[in-house]
């Protein structure tokens, strides 16, 4: 595939906090990346690893503290949404508006034209079979279809790029699944290139074309493993040779960061994922 | 924790098991009941057991209606007092809305200034009504603003805590998709504030109706504090207790109206 | 969107300094208004005035017959209330049908200002303490009743079960399971009525009364006193902050949540 660079992270170190304060914490360490067009890549490693703060700065909602990204050729100096698109763990969706009304919200937002919303809206929602729910409220739907909803709100922006922050993270397996081999259609059908955060090695195995695999904290891409197989993928590679190699190599990698991750005190790693997710922005 | 009642279900008293049973099924029915027998009692000792001139019975007070609003003014201080609560809601909302976002949006503002707030709101306002009145007259200015003094407290707390509690996610995923402050505000920020507004007015409405009241209660010279001294004075029981009787219809609708705004506006939010 | 300190100790203490400067500005604004820009001392006194009022009214004791007039109709009025509604709290409470039908009927009375009645109780009452005790205790009544009816009926049945499984009798459910349980809303509810009486009495005596300090309010600002009407304010101010810390104080040694 010709690699045309859809982002490029150089050298990205992120602390937050001073060093010396309590709440110091030193999230990412020199990493550095490129993500091709039309790719999947995914990002996993142990809680706390700094993968979600990558995300966050290749998406420009984090400025890092060393380190620069490039997307599409531009440098990134804040949220570009024109250019990617999130789909967080957490439902973003606005819970007073129906699931129509986030869509179309969305594009407000953008600054797409007000004659082409409600086109792109329901285009987007038959993209994720959810067209009978247009009306509903995200308090109404299960946790899988808020995700699809959120998925479509990310998917009527038409920006070239999707980042996704652990989307199905919330989810049970079987509809983890289910969710897997839709967005795996979906990438075959058009050419977005995706960085998908995850904790779940299978779904890295089988969504990827390539997974990055980090460190414990302070975090850096210790290695990645390329996936080599066409999108659709079927249900069958998950049972296929390959894929059980594949899950075991990244299962081999991550093994020692998990546990060198679970030996620091939870306490400076629960006040690491409240500033991570924003609180304090 | 189940918190459910530790109470026993006693059946309802009543003659025969078809009214019991009806009965049990129905305590809003029973509630009237209540208030019947209240009415009943009062009905009995305005009429047997008391001087007629200090208290009327309820079936009196109901048919001399029309002479209360007969009497000259009467209906016109009404309305003037209707038109106080109006407006003075209005301004409380604009006022209470307008501060309790400036304080809740910045967390340095709200720790700055919501203790004053809350001081404000703790003090005896009753003690300065005469200085309302000296300031702005013994008319419908100084009644409005003594209902908002009251009413826009409570606008302005619930207004402030109902912002410092959006969720993050929600302001960073309207960011990354592009919304600038304008959008933010509009689209993120008011409708989060909705249902928190809505329960603030509640309690603003009720505000409102005390300080307007009180005002127009204190001020005997003009409105219904006038006529209320009047009737007092020439031992006129019924048309005082109608025209309270007026005032408290009065309370009680404007407070059910908001809080059917309230349920109906916070639909959403379960 | 906040304006964030380099530390959040030091966001702490910039609080402090702002709301200083607040009330420092406003004592600043008063006294200019006063002796520089001319704003009539009949409308508003100067500080040092109203100070030298205040001073002078504690120290000559002027408040003391109106202070007893004021506290003994609230104490009056608190101990009817106090005593109607726990006891008839407490007894809707052992049902839960009678809870369902005078809980929302007691609730909607209160959500009206029931001070709009005073000059019904003036009238069979009279102006003097008798209608301020009244209506301060039909006032107080029911946050009492409301919250003695909640807080004994809705304790966790799991905690009366394993009392009644472990052989208790019914003066022993309540000693040792009911009126624990019930004992922080209670409180919180005597506190509010608390709180709710002093307001009223005041309130009446504002409106309609011939003694107690809200009358001497009045009296002072129909006299044109201005200065001595704020020493006055303050003082009762004084007076309605120390009752309510104290009352909350008590209601604190109450709770075990």
């Amino acid at each position: 595939m010709t690699a045309e660079i859809a982002i490029q992270a150089r050298n990205v170190s992120h602390q937050f906090g001073e060093a010396g304060e309590a709440r110091h914490v030193q999230a990412l360490l020199d990493t550095s990346i490129d993500v091709a067009r039309g790719e999947l890549l995914c990002l996993i490693g142990p809680s706390g690893c700094g993968k979600s703060t990558l995300l966050n700065v290749m998406g420009g909602l984090v400025t890092p503290t060393t380190g620069s990204v490039t997307v599409a050729g531009k440098p990134v100096r804040g949220p570009m949404p024109r250019d990617l698109a999130f789909v967080f763990q957490e439902s973003a969706l606005f819970p007073w508006n129906t699931v129509f009304e986030n869509i179309v919200v969305g594009m407000t937002f953008q600054g797409v034209a007000k004659s082409e919303r409600e086109d792109r809206a329901r285009r987007a929602l038959r993209a994720v079979s959810l067209e009978q729910f247009a009306e509903h409220y995200p308090g109404q739907l299960s946790g899988g279809m808020r995700q699809r909803a959120s998925l479509a709100r990310a998917l009527s922006l038409e920006t070239g790029i999707l980042l996704m922050d652990e989307p199905f993270g919330a989810l049970d397996e079987q509809t983890r699944m289910v969710l897997g081999e839709d967005l795996s259609v979906l990438l075959s059908r058009s050419q977005k290139t995706i960085v998908f955060v995850t904790h779940s090695l299978g779904e890295a195995v089988f969504l990827a074309d390539r997974v990055a695999v980090f460190s414990a904290r302070p975090g850096t891409i210790k290695q990645v493993i390329a996936v080599d197989e066409p999108h659709p993928r079927k249900p069958s590679f998950m049972t296929a040779p390959k894929f059980h190699a594949l899950r075991d190599q990244l299962y081999g990698l991550l093994h020692d960061e998990i546990r060198k991750a679970m030996a620091e005190s939870g306490q400076t790693r629960r006040r690491y994922d409240d500033v991570a997710n924003g609180a304090d922005a | 924790m189940a918190v459910t009642r530790t109470a026993t279900n006693v059946s309802a008293p009543g003659g025969g098991p078809q009214l019991r049973r009806f009965l049990q099924r129905h305590p809003g029915v029973m509630r009237l009941g209540v208030v019947l027998v209240i009415f009943i009692i009062w009905e009995i000792a305005a009429r047997f057991l008391m001087d007629p001139d200090f208290i009327s019975p309820p079936s009196v007070v109901f048919t001399s209606f029309g002479d209360l609003f007969t009497t000259e003014g009467v209906l016109s201080a009404l309305g003037v007092t209707l038109y106080e609560l109006a407006i003075a809601f209005v301004i409380s909302v604009a006022i209470g809305v307008g501060v309790g976002l400036a304080v809740g949006l910045s967390r340095f503002a709200h720790k700055s200034f919501m203790p004053i707030v809350l001081l404000l709101y703790g003090l005896p306002q009753i003690t300065i009504l005469p200085i309302f009145i000296l300031l702005f007259g013994i008319n419908a200015p100084s009644k409005i603003a003594f209902g908002v003094s009251h009413g826009m407290f409570p606008i302005m707390i619930s207004v402030a805590a109902g912002v410092q509690n959006i969720k993050p996610i929600l302001l960073t995923s309207a960011r990354s998709m592009g919304a600038g402050r304008w959008h933010i505000l509009r689209y993120v920020i008011f409708p989060t504030m909705i249902p928190s507004l809505f329960a603030g007015m509640r309690l603003g409405m009720t505000g409102v109706l005390l300080g307007v009241l009180l005002a127009e209660l204190y001020v005997s010279t003009a409105g219904i504090g006038y006529f209320t001294s009047v009737f007092t004075q020439n031992l006129q029981p019924t048309k005082l207790i109608g025209l309270v009787s007026l005032l408290a219809t009065m309370a009680i609708v404007l407070n059910e109206v908001v809080r059917r705004a309230e349920v109906h506006y916070a639909r959403w939010r379960d | 969107m906040s304006i964030r300190a380099r530390m959040p100790r030091e966001r702490g203490l910039w609080s402090r300094i702002v709301q200083l400067t607040f009330l420092a500005a406003l004592l600043l604004l008063w006294t200019m208004a006063t002796t520089e820009w001319g704003v009539s001392h009949i409308l508003l006194p100067r500080p040092l005035s109203v100070w030298h009022e205040f001073v002078d009214i504690i120290g000559s004791g002027e408040f003391l017959p109106d202070l007893r007039v004021t506290l003994g109709e609230l104490a009056a009025a608190f101990a009817i209330s106090f005593t109607l509604g726990t006891t008839l709290g407490y007894l809707i409470s052992r049902s839960s049908y009678w809870i369902k039908v005078f809980e929302p009927l007691f609730a909607g009375i209160y959500s009206i200002p029931i001070i709009l009645f005073l000059p019904l109780y003036v009238m069979l009452f009279g102006l003097g303490p008798a209608s301020k005790i009244a209506l301060g205790a039909t006032i107080s009544f029911f946050p009492i009743v409301l919250s003695t009816i909640v807080g004994f009926g809705y304790v966790d049945r799991t905690l009366v079960t394993a009392a009644r499984s472990m052989g208790a009798s019914d003066v022993q459910m309540f000693r040792y399971v009911l009126f624990p349980a019930a004992l922080p809303v209670i409180l919180a509810g005597l506190r509010m009525g608390f709180t709710v009486a002093l307001l009223s009495v005041i309130g009446s005596e504002t409106i309609a009364s011939l003694a107690g300090l809200g009358h001497r309010i009045v009296n002072l600002a129909e006299n044109m006193e201005m200065a001595r009407m704020f020493g006055y304010i303050a003082f009762v101010v004084a007076i309605a902050v120390l009752l309510n810390t104290l009352v909350s104080r008590l209601e604190a040694r109450g709770r075990w949540q």
